[in-house]
């Protein structure tokens, strides 16, 4: 890349609001440091820094509501959305559950979340009831840490809902031309959900559920269902279920982007995306402790002998974490964004509608 | 060296009203002014973050510009300001220079 065309690209970062202020000045500034032999790549190094600085302090933007309430709003998204993309990849994550000891395999396959059955090895030739070693001591630990995601998913689902439900609330009573289009996006995850759920239940209802010979010695065959439509849909299902999830982010963060929400609707979204971050650093924290406890029981295992938990993406556990890190982190400052932003639009007294209110 | 760090963590917004209180300048002219004063080098990302911020404290003002380059005055509310940190900083200096003295003996 030409180091023009680095600076060129650093003046691109700055917010709309900034170029149209400064930035004449501000390239004439640059051009004038280049030819004094300042080297262009520190120029655009430093212009870089500006922009990240200006976009999170926004020092120097006008008070004008619609800057401010379209920062608030971009701030919500980008907080909130990425628990859209991490909370499913941790469910995933935590799944497969399945349950090993040093004398082979054990019953039941997976734990259920509340109570511990007795455990039995299998394959062994003894009988059913043949006890398997104990669990490890650190099982509890991924056992708690596994349910303490699930029910922060489950409460961060429903902290979503509720800001979903505002987003369009504020579509709702908003004056925006574009309304109608706004609120066929923030439908798009719930009849994304809903097409997921229909597909799951069609795929079930075409499953088979009576084998048996054709012929007296012939191989076993499905004597209902349609193999075709289940195969076809083991297909369609994930396709549909992950573009329909992406489509569903993109949609909420148009919808977000361009809504003129009122600022009873800003500060109910600055609440929920401040909620969000924080269930995100907590599900953050339970995953850590997932892993760990994960480590600590394989080596407790190969110490004595315990049954042990296993999971099968577990592998990809520290490359997860690295993830998440930097989610929790673009979560927290966006939700930090959003409070700010939300304190200048309080601290103003603007009402919705209004333009330049502050002189 | 030692200099050159202890000018890096000078407060740059008292580098920029102690440039401006010379008088009106533009951005370029700032940027030489403040590295002949302490050889602080400003780069423009870092100049116009201070200049906007301390815009919208009111310290200081745009004049008209003259061509692409917009000179900048300090307010009377900027020139208070600054002459309350000079203030803060030589108590600070003094009392500082008054214990090396006495460290020195």
């Amino acid at each position: 890349m030409k180091r023009s065309t680095l600076v060129d690209a650093a003046f691109g970062c700055y917010p709309a609001w900034w170029r149209e202020r400064y930035e004449e000045e501000v390239r004439a500034v640059s051009s004038d440091l280049i030819e004094a032999g300042r080297s262009p790549f520190r120029v655009a190094i430093n212009l870089f820094g500006g922009a990240v600085r200006t976009g999170t302090f926004a020092k120097g933007m006008p008070k004008v509501y619609e800057l401010w309430a379209t920062r608030t709003r971009v701030s919500i998204a980008s907080a909130t959305l990425p628990w859209l993309l991490m909370g499913p990849l941790l469910l995933i994550m935590t799944s497969g559950q399945s349950l090993h000891s040093s004398l082979g395999r054990v019953l039941p396959p997976s734990l259920p979340m509340f109570g511990n059955p007795d455990l039995e090895l299998i394959g062994k030739g003894a009988g059913p009831f043949v006890l398997a070693p104990p669990l490890a001591p650190a099982a509890s630990t991924v056992i708690h840490a596994g349910l303490a995601i699930s029910i922060l998913f489950l409460v961060t689902f429903v902290v979503m809902i509720a800001g979903w439900s505002s987003l369009r609330e504020a579509i709702r009573s908003s004056d925006a031309t574009n309304r109608r289009r706004l609120r066929l996006l923030v439908w798009v995850p719930a009849v994304s959900v809903l097409l997921d759920i229909a597909l799951s239940i069609v795929q079930s209802k075409s499953r088979p559920s009576i084998y048996g010979s054709l012929t007296p010695n012939g191989p076993s065959v499905a004597l209902n269902g349609h193999q075709g439509v289940v195969h076809a849909l083991g297909i369609v299902l994930p396709i549909v279920a992950i573009v329909g999830w992406f489509l569903s982010i993109v949609c909420i963060a148009i919808a977000a982007k361009r809504v003129n929400a009122a600022p009873v609707d800003l500060r109910f979204g600055r609440s929920v995306s401040v909620v969000v971050a924080f269930l995100l650093a907590c599900l953050l924290t339970a995953y850590v402790a997932w892993g760990i406890g994960l480590v600590m029981q394989a080596r407790e295992a190969a110490h004595g002998s315990f049954t042990t938990l296993s999971y099968t993406h577990q592998g990809l556990w520290i490359p997860v974490v690295v993830l998440l890190s930097i989610t929790v982190v673009a979560s927290a400052f966006f939700a930090g964004t959003a409070r700010r932003s939300w304190k200048v639009i309080a601290s103003d007294r603007w009402s919705a509608g209004a333009t330049a209110l502050h002189t | 060296m030692a200099s050159k760090r202890l000018g890096r963590t000078q407060d740059a917004t008292n580098l920029v009203l102690t440039s401006l209180s010379a008088g009106p300048k533009h951005g370029y002219a700032i940027i030489k002014d403040i590295e002949d004063m302490s050889g602080v080098s400003f780069g423009p990302g870092t100049l116009y973050g201070v200049l906007a911020r301390l815009e919208e404290e009111g310290l200081v003002e745009p004049l008209e510009a003259d061509g692409p380059r917009r000179p900048y005055r300090i307010t009377a509310l900027g020139a208070a300001a600054l002459r309350e940190r000079l203030e803060a900083n030589v108590k600070v200096a003094n009392i500082g220079f008054a214990r090396l003295g006495t460290l020195g003996s």
